[in-house]
């Protein structure tokens, strides 16, 4: 009945939509939930709400100079188009997540922007009356009013432009002016509700109806990992798409009372899927179905590429899919050794840095290749300018011998203090079931008072290193399409030398008593007037007496 | 061996000594008005004198079929009031800012055309002049000027899932129908940018009253929004209406299809009874209008569908930009546009709001500035107040004839006269208080300070005892 009328609807906004194509582009709205058993017994959820804006093109930078045309969205989110509108973006996207996610063992996130914290990138065409610089200062200000975080300072401080490792996802217009990359990341900005309400804002059908009715910011938040992202693209055939992911992986044997991994949305989400959404295209709901064959999976599904495919609008009552595991009482955590075997992702990434001194240290990544051929990889490491590489100590090594000729392409930007961040891009080359170890010594950088953040004494976080694995043949020449995802380390955090705040004053003091101590005795110096006191004639006296 | 007498070394003198103590003394006056500037803050004089420029406006009404002596009786009756100073003048005008043409032909209606208005007789000629020329301004539900206006038109469903929601809307055409011709002659007062969204999901904060139904199925309910529901009617925490790309105030019109459950759903008057409008003004906010659907209705408004809609937008959104209403013995020929008399009256109106909004923000600058001693004033200030005072004083020299020029001005004014006022730069040290000040400078100057004046009073006492001793 339900999803009858909703056809229904959607027939008639098709229809209507159609006859004004000349004025109106056409829009469709598309939501899709895909959950995905983990083997360590979590489970993986990613939200997708897209909204297409067919035949629609970004703007031309060259036209902010004129009026704009008025902006007419039936599905489109009003509030992202007049930022992109305003400064001319074409392609967009920020990503806030909280937490680390563990490749090893989750293998690749149905959506790859998961380095920790804030992360925005943009390409933007050049030309027309505002710079390039202008226009990434105002999308940095208007989302960060949009979604309630501090994006404001992703400032020329942390913006880079490496665009080995962040290509665009659509294609680029052929404008006069060729595009440029922005991008920017703030580990140490955190994910929370005031982030979810203002994205939750965006979608037609807000959390009220259909799969975003699931978005429960008590159960979200409470993951073990959760990230949103907004992500803009544009595409010669589909127009302007807006992308909304929401991505969390939940730990039911953590919830459960009895260490099952079974699950249901009730028990996820808290929720279930009430109504549907009237202008949603598509609805679907998949799940990865595990190699494991002992799951019994509710309701009815079918299957399609390795995946169970459910139907929301054929249950009467409110939907919901469960997963049971009826066979095992207890789930077995497996040991560690067994993850390092079977890893899912070609690369696994580790990156430490070392030294205890407040001053030098050095950086150390540990690249481990699992697969039977050789990879490349490209190597992105976007520092702020505090922490500064010496970039004649790169050392790569594989077995414990060096072996200069596995690292090539470098380029390096280095860092201007107070000013601009480094960037190092460079190629990688790891030979096949085996480990490299690459080093690099860095300098700390000593602040200035005022540079300090309010929580001095914590540290500071350094944004993710990005890997971006890609396969060769034996010339090394690069086989188009067999492009890996990125790959984003974990974060780190630089101990740099924090002086004790209430110093100022103390200095103030120390130094007039050092100068009040100078003039004091200089003074007496040159203005005492030095006495002969003759003792003796009083005794004479005396003695005469 | 013999004691050397210590007032023998030169240095020993006394008045060397003295001469030590005073160079001290002397370095430490000479250093005091560079102390003085290297520590105060930067206050340039900002000019205090006001201008009292009254604004007027010379206007021209060419009268046709009245005697010259009719003519000298309402020069009389019509001379200046609120900044317009009338001239009367018999022939035909020239249609342009400030001249206008009236006909009394009695064989005509009463009618409006552009600038040029035709009465049969001339009895009510006077008022009828008056509130045209010079309407009174309608403070509180019209925004504040601005050059650029956003009108937002948003259709929300309270709960298009429950269904009966209304899925789309031809908006732009509905615009271009009922809307276009107005925006277009306000074009020299304002620049509009104009949106629209839908929302599928618009909650109401308040549950309407239920109403004891009206139509002979007892079973058919109704609902109402009383008074004091329609002033909080807008729901700002889960509407986004508003958005973050640009200064520029934003005018809504809302079209609000309410729940399924919820219809018929009316606006009640003060007694609780329904009243028939469907249509309610937030004052400087935007309108709203309430659409029931009928069961018939299809799920996508088109454009006729919208234009009793865009008509109700259409007069409120007159009413938020201040447009004068025509007396109401008169009517506009051209019903969709808005005549000459109602915008020339509109543009010396914001025009004199303008100026008169920057006079006083500067007044307010100025005693600011007067009253806190600590507040900076740099260059920008100072270069943005003299600013404004020069557009106010370009006003009065501008040829009065043209009036988007004399807008232009007064905007300019308001504008620089409010970046003065709010520019960032004066609240820099506002917030450092003289203790600390003493706190920095007491450990230094207190204990410099004790030796110096020491010396001082102990070689007064010996000048004194030596001068006793040598009398």
């Amino acid at each position: 009945m339900l999803s009858q009328w909703t056809r229904h609807l959607n027939h008639a906004l098709w229809l209507t939509t159609v006859s004004n194509a000349a004025l109106v582009h056409r829009e469709e709205f598309h939501e899709d939930l895909v959950l995905r058993p983990l083997p360590d017994g979590r489970v993986s959820s990613k939200f997708t709400f897209t909204t297409l804006l067919r035949d629609a093109t970004p703007r031309n930078p060259e036209s902010l100079a004129v009026e704009d045309d008025s902006q007419h969205y039936t599905l489109f989110p009003l509030a992202l188009g007049q930022v992109l509108r305003e400064y001319a973006i074409t392609e967009m996207h920020l990503t806030l997540n909280a937490g680390k996610w563990n490749y090893d063992r989750w293998g690749y996130p149905d959506e790859p922007g998961v380095g920790s914290g804030a992360e925005l990138w943009a390409w933007m065409g050049d030309g027309g009356p505002a710079t390039v610089d202008y226009r990434w200062q105002g999308l940095r200000n208007a989302l960060a009013g949009l979604f309630c975080a501090s994006l404001g300072s992703l400032d020329e401080l942390r913006t880079t432009s490496p665009t080995l490792a962040f290509e665009p996802e659509g294609t680029l217009p052929n404008w006069t002016q060729p595009h440029q990359l922005r991008h920017a990341s703030l580990p140490s900005e955190h994910v929370c509700t005031e982030n979810l309400t203002p994205f939750l804002k965006l979608l037609p059908c807000k959390s009220l109806s259909g799969v975003a009715s699931l978005l429960n910011p008590h159960r979200l938040f409470d993951a073990d990992w959760h990230g949103m992202g907004v992500h803009v693209s544009y595409d010669r055939e589909d127009g302007v798409k807006v992308r909304l992911t929401f991505q969390t992986v939940f730990d039911p044997v953590r919830t459960s009372l009895n260490n099952r991994r079974d699950w249901s949305f009730a028990s996820l989400f808290d929720r279930k899927v009430e109504q549907l959404c009237p202008v949603a295209e598509t609805s679907r709901v998949r799940l990865a179905l595990p190699e494991v064959q002992s799951y019994l999976l509710a309701p009815e599904y079918t299957i399609q590429d390795n995946y169970a495919l459910f139907d929301m609008a054929a249950s009467s009552q409110a939907f919901q899919v469960s997963m049971d595991w009826p066979q095992e009482p207890k789930f077995q955590y497996r040991t560690s050794s067994n993850y390092d075997d079977a890893s899912i992702v070609p690369l696994s990434v580790q990156r430490t840095l070392r030294g205890s001194s407040q001053a030098r240290g050095e950086l150390s990544v540990t690249v481990t290749n699992h697969e039977a051929v050789e990879i490349q990889s490209v190597y992105l490491e976007t520092m702020p300018w505090l922490l500064q590489f010496y970039l004649h100590t790169l050392r790569i090594s594989h077995n414990g011998e060096s072996r200069g000729d596995l690292i090539s392409n470098i380029s390096y930007v280095p860092p201007v203090p107070h000013a601009r961040p480094t960037t190092l891009q460079c190629i990688i080359t790891i030979p096949p079931k085996s480990t490299i170890k690459l080093t690099i010594d860095v300098s700390k950088s000593f602040l200035r008072y005022t540079e300090h953040p309010p929580d001095a004494q914590r540290g500071w976080d350094l944004p993710p290193a990005v890997f971006v694995p890609f396969k060769t043949d034996h010339n090394r020449t690069l086989l188009g399409t067999t492009r890996y995802q990125r790959i984003y380390t974990p974060t780190l955090l630089a101990d740099l030398a924090t002086p004790d705040f209430s110093m100022p004053y103390n200095v103030i003091i120390l130094s007039c008593t050092l100068i009040t101590l100078i003039f004091g005795s200089l003074f007496n110096i040159l203005t005492r007037k030095f006495v002969v006191v003759n003792m003796d004639p009083p005794r004479e006296v005396a003695e005469t007496q | 061996m013999p004691l050397k007498d210590p007032s023998s070394v030169s240095f020993q003198s006394s008045p060397t000594r003295r001469l030590v103590l005073a160079s001290y003394w002397v370095l430490i006056l000479l250093a005091v008005p560079l102390w003085w500037q290297t520590t105060s803050i930067e206050r340039l004089a900002l000019p205090t004198a006001r201008p009292a420029l009254p604004l007027r406006f010379p206007v021209d009404v060419h009268l046709s079929g009245v005697s010259l002596h009719e003519i000298d009786e309402l020069q009389q009756e019509l001379r200046i009031w609120d900044g317009v100073d009338v001239k009367l003048h018999s022939g035909e005008g020239k249609n342009e800012f400030g001249s206008y043409t009236v006909t009394i032909d009695p064989t005509t209606s009463p009618a409006i055309h552009g600038r040029r208005l035709s009465l049969p007789d001339a009895t009510n000629l006077a008022p009828i002049l008056k509130s045209l020329l010079g309407p009174p301004a309608d403070e509180g539900r019209a925004v504040g000027y601005a050059p650029r206006v956003r009108l937002a038109f948003t259709l929300l469903n309270e709960d298009a899932a429950a269904g009966g929601g209304v899925l789309g809307w031809d908006v732009r055409q509905a615009i271009e129908q009922t809307l276009a011709s107005t925006l277009t002659t306000l074009r020299t007062l304002h620049n509009f940018t104009i949106e629209s969204q839908v929302q599928f999901h618009a909650p109401l904060a308040f549950v309407p009253s239920p109403l004891p139904s009206l139509s002979e199925d007892e079973t058919a309910p109704a609902w109402g929004l009383t008074r004091e529901d329609l002033t909080v009617f807008v729901n700002s925490a889960e509407w986004t209406l508003s958005s973050s790309a640009t200064n520029d105030p934003v005018l809504n019109f809302v079209l609000f299809v309410p729940a399924a459950e919820r219809r018929p759903l009316y606006i009640l008057d003060a007694d609780g009874f329904p009243t028939p409008s469907t249509a309610f003004l937030l004052p400087q906010w935007g309108g709203i209008v309430l659409l029931n659907p009928a069961s018939s209705l299809p799920s996508h408004l088109t454009a006729p569908d919208l234009a009793p809609i865009m008509t109700a937008f259409r007069q409120q959104l007159l009413l938020l930009l201040g447009v004068p209403a025509l007396p109401a013995t008169t009517h506009n020929v051209l019903a969709d546009t808005l005549t000459g008399w109602q915008t020339d009256a509109l543009t010396r109106l914001r025009a004199r709001q303008n100026a008169q909004n920057a006079r006083a923000t500067l007044g307010s600058i100025v005693s600011l500035v007067s009253q806190i001693g600590n507040m900076p004033v740099g260059r920008g200030v100072r270069a943005d107040v003299r600013g404004a005072l020069g557009a106010l004083e370009g006003i009065a020299t501008a040829t009065a004839q043209n009036g988007v020029d004399i807008l232009k001005k007064s905007t300019e004014a308001l504008t620089l006269s409010a970046r003065a006022f709010f520019a960032p730069g004066m609240l820099g040290l506002l917030y450092f208080p003289a203790e600390h000040t003493a706190a920095v400078y007491t450990p230094l100057f207190a204990s410099v300070a004790v030796p110096l004046v020491a010396a001082v009073v102990r070689e007064g006492r010996l000048w004194r005892a030596e001068r006793r001793g040598t009398a």
